[in-house]
């Protein structure tokens, strides 16, 4: 039992004391790290705000709002009545298009629509979880712009999500909403800046409307 | 309409502009039969299947890939006035038993998802009974026949319309000899239009009308005391006195909405001429008996003695001459006491008193109710007579007899049977099945491919009534329109489409059909538009039968009653077996009906299937015990079915409800309960002298989802202690006497809150249900399945006490203290629908670890699916025990055609959430958007949950709490306000009105246990 | 007292007391060699045909439990008995019988070592074992018995996008927070008062596995004065940080019930009711293990019989304590005047569930009262079968209070009655096949006595013997210092 020790690799050296603090910083680096992947990584910030699918037609909002300047509501007619702002019918399109680009073969799945009665299957972009209950009358009536949650776009070509659309980038609004309110006659227009700060804007039409937005549970979950 | 099925997918809960297209779910609906056994638990390997869902699920958070691709599938072309995601609502009526009752119907995107009453109909005033707003499950109900079904040389061919047109076309033809129609029985104008040009075209052709449950009693009772038959329409709002003698008109009564809101109206005790009495004689308790200040249990054969008994005391009284035969028509037990303050009552009160008689009792019974309330002067006042529209007809049971008749002397060729079940439901004595299969050319148009279709040589798929075209009368005679909302899912037709079928070969629209009849019966300068407007209000108003003045015919009645012999009274080894329709699946119809079958009995509380009724005494006496099978044997048929023991029955009677048993009923119907229609022949259709019931030595479990278990003698006391402060009740005289009489019932240390008081802002919501009003009919219950897709989970999760219904009635027997369980003879049943109650201080809020249950600014007990983990937690500290857990996800085998029912506004729950009463949440946030976005306050009684808007007697009152002019504040400041627990100091936010009885002078009911019922035969 | 008188008299029974002198605590052997050689020699002797054979079984029920628990996550908890109103049934009463049972290892270790105890020695590596493994087993429960497991981490303050915190309100989460440092306490106990012996492990190795996976857990132990010295201090730390533990944790675990509105829970006499209790069942479940251990391993010297009856006068006292709380609980339900309470206790005796109240009361009052006999307290087969009914006791006693309570509160018309599935029965007879692999795993690789501790109370160390070397030189002085023995 009492043996030499020398042999014994057990028995740390006295040198080794200097690798200690060393080893404990790559163990503490090593784990924040892993933290912040985990938490940067997989937040709706870095896997949802961009998705761009294809869709079946090629429509270009950045032509038809930005250069031609139809109005939001031209197509989403819904928008200030109801919960959903309606993805047009087909009508809607051929309005325009039974007489403009009537050839252009971009417009095929249109026609066809039109044609047979069945719709054009769009991909949605901005998809909420299914036990989340949005109303967009409850928003662009209140003075939120459109911009505010699909940013502009006027300018995009093809429609990418804007905002994360996570629980939290919802209650941030919700708890602040001067940040994001604008006067009613505004809330379409996306390339409308406030003259003012935004901020002294905001608090005097919250106040002026008595907006205070919930933030209990069953505000959107039901 | 376009036809949903292509367009509708598994995202059904979102609006139509987004579903996702699935090729599954199109082929799932053309699927034939598919399977859903409701009543089994998944087997694993589906729930195998459903943890990889789950697990996928979990690990999508982590992984953090998006979730499945959507498509929005918008309309090629939008109807006008159509926005994706805004229900629209459409009146139409659901017909039973040959009355039409008005409905209000919500479609979401093309999809009914929801009945609710017509507020214009005179049978409706908004509300609806639970079976009519089952029928929207039965729209979509998976079982349902999909095909023209020919069945030849023992083999089944699915075959086309055109071919069975084509093959009546050879059948059907000169002057009809050898054709026979059987309809069940049918009110509408349009279909007796038909029948007429039909008998008219061709003469020698016959036309039946038969149903189980019909009021052919009444019928044949007042033509013999007026000559003609009438329609008995009474108006209870102005009643003082009402007399039901084995009567249910809060219930049974086809117009019985209408008459609960007229008895809820004549017991306000602020009434200004005051509160109503009511006096019950039945053989076991129902509705009406459970409202009862005097009740007498006596077997249904000594009912019509005991009238006689009362009419001839009456006239007696009056000086008038008793005509022979009543004196002594009883002959069974006539106890003075109740018949002598009936009578008393009933004089007092001449011309504001009502004597009501049920469908179960013979002619006699009806015509000395008639003589009654003649001789009273109530007719006219309180009770008023109308033309029918068909005054010939012949009773039910005497056509299904003729035409067996018929069929059995071989004379008819074709029989084409418009709905109904005769096979199922016809009279034991008549074997019709048997005959069905003699009858070469025999046709039935079924919602189900059901027993009367496997006797029949053809099968043809019955359109729903939410998908076709069609009218009706009301009870009151007001025509009545019956609209589509959907496309037929399956081709099916109408019974007046088929109808018009047998005239001309060339198919009329059931559109055309009824068009013609509302220009008939009510023509009109500019028809477009009168049309337009019928459409809209559902009904063609102004088309209610007149009251007629009929002259009474004291001879004929007399002769009645002398033409009977008394008949025996039942004892230990010749019981009374009495049938009754069953207050769920009716005659049998609704078996396949999921939320029917698992809506709890409103007096047993038994679910999926019945039980043979006996009283406890009975029960000892027969040494028998509760869940033991029995053999119930009756003229030579016998049945097997479990007991179930309950207070309140006449001695030696035992109740059995027809309608279960079912063999070809469906997935869900098939094999559940009793058939009790063996023992049911023409002779005794409802009540059934010399029945014997023996023991099996067997046992079988009800599901029932009260008194889970047969309760020991320390559980039964503690609940008669605790019922006089769940349920408070006092007399109408003591509440008088002090109005602060409830108040003095909480025995409790003045409550301390341990937190600082909440700031009350806003809406602050809270609900006042009224117990003097609520009769227990079930109606809130299905209301809150279908509007929160509350899941099914059939048979054996009830027994293992995991039903879902948010919303609960809890039906309690005040039993004298000191009685042993077994030996309750009589007992007060008083009714207590509990939900979740919202509470200030909410147990359940403080010990949720994840915080998924909540209080919100506006007051509500938020519960929040997607945060919860499922500790049940919660539920354990719950002191209502209002919440359900979802223990599998028994969405799991729902059909996908089911599916189209769901709200789209409320979440449907997976497995392992808590889910409870949230208020009806969505109606509120759908006001308070709309509100908001029209910078307006909410209006009182903008907002009402599903439960108080279908409520007939509109128990149920919500609204906001801070709002002092509110109907719900005013009825919380009412002296009878008071909240069950209040000595925990939870705060409740619902509160109970309480209960009033209103006894004659003698008897008084004290707050502790009801006196009244107490005698008994 | 001589170490000769000692050696002469081969006695095994050691529980007579004789005033004149104090009861040895290692019998017939003075030298630490002796120690040393047992315990060793338990690890180091080759493995026995039986070991396989209890282990292979042990096994088996632990593949049953996990086999259980698959199906349940697959299917989901409408396997087991709950419903409403009993939401809560076998996982929650096993969990607490777990903890409780983890109490006993701590208990000894610590506070026995705040109170000098010098007879804890012998049987507290044994018992913070046993510790660790009843947590293990305690440790699963919660995890399971949600509804959804896969977000069962929701229960863990995680910052997340949702910006939702847990419910700080909720007895819950104090659980997770309790057992988890009491788990993390006790492990660290454990480990570390084993870290001399594992070097003594390390140092008799014959083969090089062992030496160097013993290497690696001595932590380069080389005994040497600054290592004892600092070993001490961080041991007699631990112990005092691991006393006020002991109460704590079931005290919290007693908050799931008292904290609630339920009658039967809502009782502030839990937190020192279930203490006692845990403390009762702990021992009994040391007594089950220990008796067969010592037999089988000859181990009769050290873990002597006056250890198992001092552990038998435990459970007398803990056993009238935890009586006194159930004839509280009556009295109380009767002097308050609460309707709801008195009844919850009636329906306890006499309701649909007294046989298990009666099989409780029983087990846990009635039972523990032969212990007054001292023909009974040295009766090694009685002790055993008094421990076992004693654990039985116990478990009965968790499942009382949570399912009689739960199965009828306010409203009668929500009572109701539970019945576990085979599925509640075989994840609960799982835990045991879970805990019986760990311990076993544990008498076959780690040495179930501290040799250190013992040495450090026996004779020789107290008068410190010449010619043993500095190695137990270090022993002698650090018993001095201590000043456990005069």
């Amino acid at each position: 039992m009492a043996r030499d020790r020398s042999d014994n690799i057990f028995v740390f050296p006295r040198w080794t004391w200097v690798l200690r603090p060393g080893f404990a910083a790559a163990v503490a680096g090593g784990l924040l790290y892993a933290g912040l992947i985990v938490w940067l990584g997989f937040s709706p910030k870095t896997t949802d705000v961009g998705y761009a699918p294809e869709q079946p037609v090629p429509y270009s909002h950045a032509l038809h709002v930005g250069q031609l300047g139809i109005d939001c509501r031209y197509c989403h007619n819904t928008v200030e009545q109801a919960a959903h702002a309606a993805v047009p019918p087909t009508q809607t399109c051929m309005n325009c298009h039974a007489t403009v680009r009537k050839e252009s073969e971009k417009l095929i799945p249109v026609r066809a629509s039109y044609a047979s009665g069945l719709p054009v299957g769009w991909i949605r972009v901005h998809d909420l979880p299914d036990y989340v209950y949005f109303d967009h009358s409850a928003h662009v009536r209140r003075g939120i712009g459109c911009v505010s949650c699909h940013g502009r776009i006027d300018s995009m070509d093809v429609v990418y999500q804007f905002a994360p659309l996570s629980m939290g980038w919802c209650l941030d609004c919700h708890r602040n909403p001067e940040r994001h309110l604008r006067p009613v006659e505004f809330v379409f227009q996306l390339d409308w800046v406030p003259e003012e700060d935004q901020l002294v804007l905001g608090r005097r039409l919250r106040e002026a409307g008595g907006i205070n937005p919930p933030v209990d549970c069953n505000t959107c979950h039901r | 309409m376009p036809s949903l099925i292509n367009e509708t997918g598994p995202m059904y809960w979102r609006s139509l502009d987004e579903l996702a297209r699935t090729p599954e779910f199109a082929e799932a609906v053309r699927r034939e039969f598919p399977n859903d056994e409701w009543d089994r638990l998944p087997a694993a390997t589906r729930r195998q299947f459903l943890q990889v869902m789950g697990a996928s699920l979990a690990f999508a958070g982590l992984t953090a890939c998006r979730w499945p691709k959507e498509e929005i599938v918008p309309f090629a072309h939008r109807p006008e006035d159509r926005v994706p995601g805004v229900p629209q609502h459409f009146a139409t009526s659901i017909e039973l038993g040959g009355v039409a009752l008005g409905a209000l119907v919500t479609s979401y995107d093309g999809r009914p998802i929801k009945a609710e009453g017509n507020p214009e109909h005179p049978d409706s005033l908004g509300a609806l009974s639970a079976v009519a707003q089952a029928s929207v499950l039965g729209l979509y109900d998976p079982d349902r026949s999909r095909q023209v079904i020919l069945r030849a040389g023992g083999q089944e061919y699915a075959k086309s319309w055109d071919e069975f047109e084509a093959d009546l076309a050879g059948q059907v033809t000169g002057s009809g000899d050898g054709l026979a129609v059987l309809s069940e029985a049918s009110s509408s104008p349009s279909l007796g239009r038909l029948r007429d040009r039909l008998l008219a075209a061709r003469p020698a052709a016959s036309w039946y009308e038969y149903e189980a449950v019909s009021f052919d009693g009444e019928r044949d009772g007042l033509r013999t005391a007026f000559g003609r038959p009438l329609h008995v329409l009474p108006h209870l709002d102005r009643a003082h006195v009402v007399a039901c003698f084995d009567a249910d008109p809060l219930f049974e009564h086809p117009a019985a909405v209408r008459l609960s809101r007229g008895f809820a109206a004549s017991r306000d005790p602020h009434r200004p001429d005051g509160m109503s009495r009511l006096y019950v004689v039945e053989a076991g308790y129902s509705l009406t008996g459970g409202r009862a200040d005097h009740r007498l249990a006596v077997p249904a054969s000594q009912v019509v003695g005991l009238l006689a008994a009362l009419a001839a005391a009456v006239m007696e009284r009056l000086g008038m001459p008793v005509p022979a035969g009543l004196g002594d028509a009883g002959g069974g037990p006539s106890p003075e006491s109740f018949l002598a303050k009936l009578a008393d009552d009933l004089l007092a009160h001449r011309g504001a008193g009502a004597v009501l008689v049920g469908p179960r009792q013979d002619p006699l019974a009806h015509a000395l109710a008639a003589v009654l309330n003649a001789v009273l002067d109530n007719a006219g006042s309180v009770v008023s007579y109308h033309e029918l529209a068909d005054p010939d007809r012949p009773s039910h049971l005497a056509a299904i007899g003729e035409l067996s008749a018929r069929i059995a002397a071989g004379s008819v060729k074709t029989l084409v049977i418009l709905g109904g079940n005769p096979a199922y439901d016809a009279p034991a004595d008549l074997r019709f099945a048997e005959l069905l299969g003699r009858v070469p050319n025999a046709v039935h148009l079924g919602l189900y491919d059901d027993e009367t279709s496997r006797a029949c040589r053809w099968h043809l798929p019955q359109a729903h009534p939410l998908e076709s075209w069609g009218d009706g009368r009301a009870w009151d005679g007001t025509l009545t329109l019956q609209q589509p909302l959907i496309e037929p899912l399956y081709g099916g037709r109408s019974p007046i489409e088929l109808a018009a079928a047998l005239l001309d070969p060339v198919p009329v629209r059931g559109w055309e059909i009824v068009r013609d009849t509302v220009r008939a019966v009510a023509p009109a300068a500019d028809f477009e538009l009168h049309w337009r407007r019928c459409l809209h209000d559902g009904l063609v108003a102004g088309t209610a039968a007149p009251a007629a003045a009929p002259q009474l015919d004291l001879e004929a009645v007399s002769q009645l009653a002398l033409a009977q012999e008394p008949p025996p009274a039942p004892s230990a080894n010749a019981l009374e077996l009495v049938l009754a329709p069953d207050s769920k699946v009716y005659d049998g119809r609704f078996a396949n009906n999921g939320w029917l079958q698992e809506l709890p009995d409103a007096v047993t509380k038994i679910t999926w299937g019945n039980a043979l009724l006996l009283s406890p005494t009975t029960a000892r006496e027969l040494g028998v015990a509760q869940e033991d099978v029995v053999a119930v044997s009756a003229g030579g048929a016998s049945v097997e079915v479990p007991v179930d023991v309950l207070p309140g029955l006449a001695r030696f009677t035992a109740l059995l409800s027809l309608g279960y048993g079912r063999t070809a009923a469906g997935g869900v119907g098939n094999d559940i309960g009793t058939d009790a229609y063996p023992l049911r022949t023409t002779a005794a259709p409802w009540v059934i002298p010399r029945a014997t019931v023996r023991p099996l030595g067997r046992r079988q479990k009800l599901a029932c989802t009260q008194d889970h278990h047969a309760i020991d003698t320390i559980g039964f006391g503690e609940r008669n202690r605790r019922v006089a402060n769940l349920v408070r009740e006092a007399s109408l005289d003591a509440y008088l006497e002090d109005p602060e009489i409830f108040r003095h019932m909480d025995h409790h240390p003045p409550l301390e809150q341990l937190w600082k008081e909440g700031t009350y802002e806003g809406e602050q919501w809270g609900m006042a249900i009224d117990l003097n009003a609520c009769t227990g009919c079930n109606a809130c219950v299905v209301a809150c399945h279908a509007e929160n897709n509350i899941p099914l989970v059939g048979r054996e999760q009830v027994i293992r006490q995991r039903e879902m219904q948010w919303l609960r009635i809890d039906r309690y027997f005040r039993t004298p203290q000191g009685v042993a369980p077994d030996e309750v003879e009589d007992a007060a049943m008083v009714f207590q629908p509990v939900a979740c109650v919202h509470c200030e201080n909410a147990p359940c809020e403080q010990v949720c670890p994840v915080a998924a249950t909540q209080h919100t600014a506006d007051g509500l007990n938020a519960m929040v699916y997607n945060r919860c983990v499922g500790t049940r937690y919660c539920s354990n500290n719950c002191p209502y025990k209002v919440r359900r857990f979802n223990f599998f996800n028994y969405r799991k085998r729902m059909a996908d055609i089911a599916k189209m029912q769901l709200n789209p506004e409320v979440t449907v729950r997976s497995r392992g959430v808590m889910e409870k009463c949230t208020y009806c949440v969505q109606r509120i946030e759908k006001v308070r958007i709309a509100a908001g976005n029209d910078r307006r306050p909410i209006r009182d009684g903008e907002i009402s949950p599903a439960c108080a808007q279908t409520c007939p007697t509109r128990a149920i009152t919500f609204g906001n709490l801070n709002d002092p002019s509110s109907e719900v504040s005013r009825l919380r400041g009412d002296h009878r306000s008071y909240a069950t627990l209040e000595e925990l100091n939870i705060r409740p936010r619902t509160r109970y009105l309480a209960r009033l009885s209103n006894p004659a002078a003698a008897a008084h009911v004290d707050a502790g246990g009801g006196d009244h019922g107490k005698e008994t035969a | 007292m001589s170490a000769t008188t000692v050696d002469t008299r081969a006695l095994l029974d050691n529980t007579t007391d004789d005033p004149r002198r104090r009861a040895p605590l290692v019998l017939n052997h003075t030298e630490f060699g002796f120690v040393t050689d047992t315990v060793c020699g338990v690890v180091e002797r080759t493995t026995p045909r039986s070991w396989y054979i209890a282990f292979a079984a042990a096994l088996l029920m632990t593949g049953v439990m996990f086999a259980m628990i698959t199906y349940l996550i697959t299917t989901g908890i409408g396997v087991w008995g709950i419903q409403v109103p009993v939401g809560w049934g076998f996982a929650i009463v096993n969990f607490v019988f777990w903890v409780g049972i983890g109490h006993a290892g701590t208990l000894i270790s610590a506070i026995l070592f705040l109170l000098r105890q010098k007879w804890r020695t012998s049987i507290n590596r044994f018992a913070e074992g046993m510790t660790i493994f009843a947590v293990v087993c305690a440790g699963i429960f919660p995890g399971i018995h949600v509804g959804r497991m896969w977000v069962a981490y929701w229960l863990f303050p995680v910052p997340n996008q949702m910006q939702m915190w847990p419910n700080f309100r909720s007895p819950l989460l104090w659980d997770v927070f309790a057992v988890g440092t009491y788990a993390t306490v006790s492990l660290l106990f454990w480990y570390m008062g084993m870290i001399p012996d594992l070097a003594t492990l390390r140092d008799r190795a014959t083969t090089r596995l062992r030496w160097f996976v013993y290497g690696v857990l001595s932590l380069g132990w080389r005994s040497s004065n600054r290592h004892w010295h600092r070993f001490e201090m961080a041991y007699l730390l631990l112990a005092a940080l691991a006393t006020p533990l002991v109460l704590s944790v079931h005290s919290v675990v007693s908050f799931d019930f008292a904290v609630s509105i339920i009658p039967g829970w809502h009782t502030t006499i839990f937190p020192p009711y279930f203490v006692a209790g845990a403390i009762f069942s702990g021992f009994a479940m040391v007594v089950t293990l220990v008796i067969p251990t010592r037999h089988f391993f000859r181990l009769q010297e050290i873990i002597t019989l006056r250890h198992l009856e001092n552990m038998s006068k435990i459970m007398l006292a803990t056993g009238m304590m935890v009586g006194l709380a159930y004839s509280t609980e009556f009295f109380i339900a009767w002097y308050s005047g609460n309707a709801y309470e008195s009844f919850t206790f009636l329906n306890r005796a006499f309701g649909p569930y007294a046989w298990a109240y009666w099989i409780m009361v029983t087990c846990n009052v009635v039972v523990p009262q032969i212990f007054w006999s001292k023909r009974m307290r040295t009766n090694l087969v009685v002790m055993w079968i008094a421990s076992i009914l004693i654990n039985v006791g116990m478990w009965f006693e968790r499942f009382v209070i949570v399912v009689s309570s739960l199965s009828r509160d306010y409203l009668p018309t929500s009572w109701g009655y539970y019945r576990p599935t085979i599925i509640d029965v075989l994840t609960f007879a799982g835990s045991f096949g879970l805990f019986f692999t760990l311990f076993l795993l544990f008498v076959r690789f780690l040495p179930i006595i501290g040799m250190a501790e013992v040495k450090g109370v026996m004779p020789a160390a107290l008068h410190g013997e010449p010619g043993h070397g500095d190695y137990h030189g270090d022993v002698v002085e650090r018993v001095g210092r201590r000043g456990g023995a005069r």
